[in-house]
Order: structure tokens, then sequence, then C-alpha cells
């Protein structure tokens, strides 16, 4: 319950441009992840894919509608409908996003950010709490891009994941591509989010595309849509450098999803990065 | 939870700015904060409009690109999404083409087909009643059981009545035409349609508009005895249904039975 032992591997996320390939359990990966939400359903063909599918490889559930943030608790036919999915999955693990996505009346579909607030950490906290009492086992909750930062910030984001973390006994899963957007729209040091990580706490590590400065205003938005940009692959390999245990890796594509061996070479540079970063004897090298 | 902490008044303004580009910033939010904001907006705009978009793909087919955009955009302003499922993002949007293409309700009854689609598509996995199924229930039934008999459909099965011939327009845009005058026009009478799902496909069929209000007679419990007084009633007016009556409304309800159970629409058959 307290305990979530590090899963060395590289990974997909199970999306419908590929899933064929994915049936025939002949493509080279790890673990495959899928959007908690998609399959929380009562029956019908997506789950009997996912069944297909989890014949093959080890399942991440990844949410995005468990809005640990919400000032209004967490919604209870949700975590009866994810505790469901997740008894029928048995997965490696439950994850969703350092977010809230919903008031009482109305819900975003989109992550939407928290002030770093000593009031807001207690609320994540006990939400947290909730959530892995309901499901009877730790999950990991992901650091997230963001646009707006608050007036009545109190905390870097860091020290509220750090604090997080130690206070629910939750996991993390490290979007490298979310500290790299949100250090250039907020301009933090990626460097100094790393390290004030507790990054015993990682199990799994996001990489993904973004759109770049320009196109759509003065930010940098996480979209999912384009390969994974060289300033990340040098921070995932201080990340990788950084920890020392294994961990999940994968590259998430939702959008303009490229032909799956392009994906699939992404995923070979991933593991030729990680790779690099460890010596032969194990030992983690400074990048 | 306070109802007035900070962080839920946060929230509803928040959320409040997300959902409508009107609703002013807080006063100490700089131009960078709000500049952040149209960000969220705009993905939030993107991800609902998509999913009005994946689940009235057909609907979107018969109306054109433009005019779909413009109502799903209505429709999201109109009504924003509450669940956590992003596919409720859809909930309502037939009633929302009712109101916006007034003089072609084809559409909202297209929409409400796909929504009825979706719903079926999502059902729980239950095996249709086979004929030796049926057989085998109903063997020891005397006459008062078959009065008293109760049918379940599969989970997510549906009816309504239309105004229009369904099929022709699905096969219409299945062909890759577009609207064709002649099916945008109102049938001589209404007919029915009912929706369910063949192993994982959804599926529907026309049927009399007689048929589908007895498959909604019967999802609501009703007694396969009261679904033939109830077919009586509907063909004596306001009269007593004469013998005649009666006995054809219990041919009526038979061939109707005789059809969910050949089409795989019944899960169960028990007495009341």
């Amino acid at each position: 319950m307290t305990f979530i032992k590090p899963f060395s591997g590289f990974g997909l996320g199970l999306r419908t441009a590929y899933q064929d390939a994915l049936l025939s359990g002949e493509v080279d990966l790890d673990f495959v992840e899928i959007i908690s939400e998609n399959y929380m359903v009562d029956g019908g063909r997506s789950l009997r894919i996912l069944e297909q599918v989890r014949s093959h490889y080890p399942v991440i559930m990844h949410g995005v509608s468990m809005s640990i943030g919400s000032a209004e608790g967490l919604d209870a036919d949700y975590l009866r409908q994810l505790k469901r999915l997740e008894q029928r999955v048995q997965p490696l693990w439950v994850s969703d996003h350092l977010c809230w996505t919903r008031t009482s009346a109305h819900n975003s579909h989109d992550l939407l950010p928290l002030p770093l607030t000593h009031e807001a950490l207690a609320v994540v906290c006990d939400n947290i709490e909730r959530a892995q009492d309901a499901l009877g086992r730790p999950m990991l909750f992901e650091n997230p891009s963001s646009y707006v930062t608050f007036p009545e910030d109190e905390l870097s984001e860091w020290d509220f994941l750090a604090a997080m973390a130690q206070r629910t006994g939750c996991f993390l899963l490290l979007d490298v591509n979310n500290i790299y957007v949100s250090a250039q729209n907020h301009g933090f040091s990626a460097q100094d989010y790393l390290a004030g990580l507790p990054l015993e706490r990682v199990r799994q590590i996001h990489l993904a595309g973004h759109t770049p400065r320009g196109e759509r205003g003065d930010f940098i938005i996480d979209t999912h849509d384009r390969e994974v940009v060289e300033p990340v692959w040098k921070l995932y390999a201080q990340a990788c450098a950084m920890i020392d245990h294994p961990v999940a890796t994968m590259i998430e594509r939702d959008d303009k999803i490229p032909p799956l061996p392009e994906l699939l070479a992404e995923l070979d540079l991933a593991r030729s990065i990680a790779c690099d970063a460890i010596q032969p004897s194990g030992q983690r090298v400074s990048v | 939870m306070s109802d007035s902490s900070a962080l839920q008044r946060a929230q509803k303004a928040f959320m409040a700015q997300v959902l409508d580009e009107n609703t002013p910033p807080p006063d100490q939010w700089n131009a960078r904060q709000v500049a952040g904001m149209d960000v969220y907006r705009s993905n939030y705009r993107s991800a609902v409009v998509d999913a009005v978009n994946s689940t009235y793909e057909r609907t979107r087919l018969w109306v054109g690109e433009e005019a779909f955009k413009q109502a799903a955009i209505h429709h999201v302003i109109t009504h924003p999404p509450a669940g956590w499922t992003i596919d409720e993002a859809g909930y309502g949007f037939a009633e929302t083409c009712q109101a916006l293409f007034v003089d072609r309700s084809v559409v909202a009854e297209l929409a409400w087909l796909e929504w009825a689609m979706l719903r079926t598509s999502r059902a729980d996995d239950v095996d249709p009643m086979t004929a030796q199924g049926f057989a085998a229930a109903t063997e020891q039934f005397e006459e008062a059981d078959w009065g008293a008999m109760v049918v379940e459909f599969l989970p997510g099965s549906t009816s309504g009545t239309v105004q229009h011939d369904l099929h022709a327009v699905w096969q219409t845009i299945s062909a890759g035409d577009g609207p064709a005058d002649e099916l945008e026009k109102a049938l001589e009478s209404e007919r029915g349609c009912i929706v369910w799902r063949e192993g994982d496909r959804p599926v529907f069929m026309m049927v009399d508009a007689a048929q589908a209000r007895a498959f909604a007679a019967a999802q609501e419990g009703r007694s396969y005895g009261e679904i033939c007084q109830m077919l009586a009633d509907q063909t004596s007016g306001n009269q007593q249904p004469s013998d005649e009556a009666l006995q054809d409304a219990a041919m009526a309800a038979g061939a109707m039975l005789g059809q969910w159970l050949n089409e795989g629409l019944i899960s169960v058959v028990k007495t009341a």
C-alpha cells in the first residue's frame, strides 16, 4: 500500500492510430499507458481492445480528470469508476496530474493551474489521501505545464510537489517537457526544478513535443503534437543521471501522430540517452 | 470544506474566465496572466468542440463543416460540460440542433441517433437471448404468465420516434454523398427508430412508430399484457377496444417480440 516498486522500461500510450499493431503484441515496448477515462465505461469495444493489449504488455493507468486540486473535493462517482477499472486492469500504477479540472458546476477538460499556496497544498494532500485510500494503493502525480502563475503563490512548484509527496506518500510522474515548457513560460531554472524534487519518489518520466513560442502567442504550449526537442532531451539526460533507480519512460503523442516506426525510433533515442546517463557499473554520471 | 475558502472562490472565478472570455480577470492580474488565461480558454474550447465533433461525425458531414462548427461552439458555450467524461460535452446536442436548424429537423434527429449510438457503444456487455433461450424461459408459461411477462433489452438500447428516414440518411452519408432534399423532407407519418449494439457495433433499425413506443414502454417495465393493451388503445382512439382490436394488438405485439428476439435485442424475459 505504501510503496511502488521501481519499474524499468520504455513505452507508448495506447492510441487508436497504432492500436492494431499493439494488439499483435509484436511491438517492442515494455509497457503501454492508457488514458484512464477512455476506459471507465461499462463495456464495449474499447475494453475488449484493452484486455487484448493487457495480454501482451503491462499497463499503466494515467488519468486527466481526478482534479486533485479541486477545492470542492473529489467526485465520488469518478473514484468508484476508477477503482473498478483499476481492479480490471491491475496496472503497474495509477497516475494523474497536479492540477484541477472541475468546480461543482463545470468541468474544463483541461489541466488548470493551482495557486501554489499552503491552502492549496492542504487541499491537494487531502484529496490525494482520499484517492489513495479509495484505490488502496499509492498513486503517481505529474507536474503540469502551465501558462499562468498567481500573485498569491507562496511556494515554488518543486517545493509544492516535494511537500505533497512527503505528506501523502504519493510518487511522482516527472514530465520533462512540462518542466521545460513551464520554465520557459515563467522564467525559472529547469535545473533548479529538478534539483528541488525528491527524485527518489519518481517512478515514471513523460517526454513530449510542444508548440514553440510564436505559433500561438507568447507561450510555449504543451501540445504533444510533434517530436521531442533537443533541450528537452538534454533535460531528460540530466534527470536520468540524477535519478538513482530504474524508471519507466514514455513518449506522449496525441495529435499529428506519425507512423509507429517513427515513434519507436524516438523511443530508441530515449533508451540510448538513458543508457548513456548510466555508467556500465550502474553508477549515474553528472551531465 | 468551507464554501468561502479562498481557493474555492479563486477556482470559481478562474472557471468563469475559462468558460466566457467576457468575464473580467481579477484586479491584480497583469497582461501576462491575462494572456496565459487565453491559452487555457483556447485549450478548453478546442477540447470540447473536438469531443462534439467526434461524437457527431455524421451530423457534421450532413450539415457541412462551417455550420457544424458554429453549432458546436454555440453548444459548448450554452451547455458547458459538467461531468468528468469529455463525451458528455455532446450531451443535449440534439436539442441544440433542434433550436439552430429550425427548418431542417432531420439534423436534430441525426444528432439524437449518434448520441444513442455512442451511449450503446459503451454499455455493459450482455449476450442477447437466443431463440432457444427464450423457448426455455417461457416453456412453463401459462396464459397469465404471458400477460405478466416483462422483457429486458440489451443495456444501452433505446428507441425514439422520428419524422425522417434516418436509414436512408445514414446510407447517403456512408456513400459520401451530401444532403439530399427529399431526405430533408418529413415523412408523411412518423416512424420509429431502435438503437442497440450487435457485439461491439452500434446498430439501428427503422420500425413503425407504434413499435418504438412499445419498446420504450417495455424498457419502462410495462408488461407484455400492458403493451398489448397499449397497442389496442392506440388503434381504438377514445373508444373501448373491441375484441378484434385486442386480438390485432396481441398479434402485433407478438410480431414485435419476435423481431426483437431475432435481432438480438432481448437480454432477459421474466414474469413481473
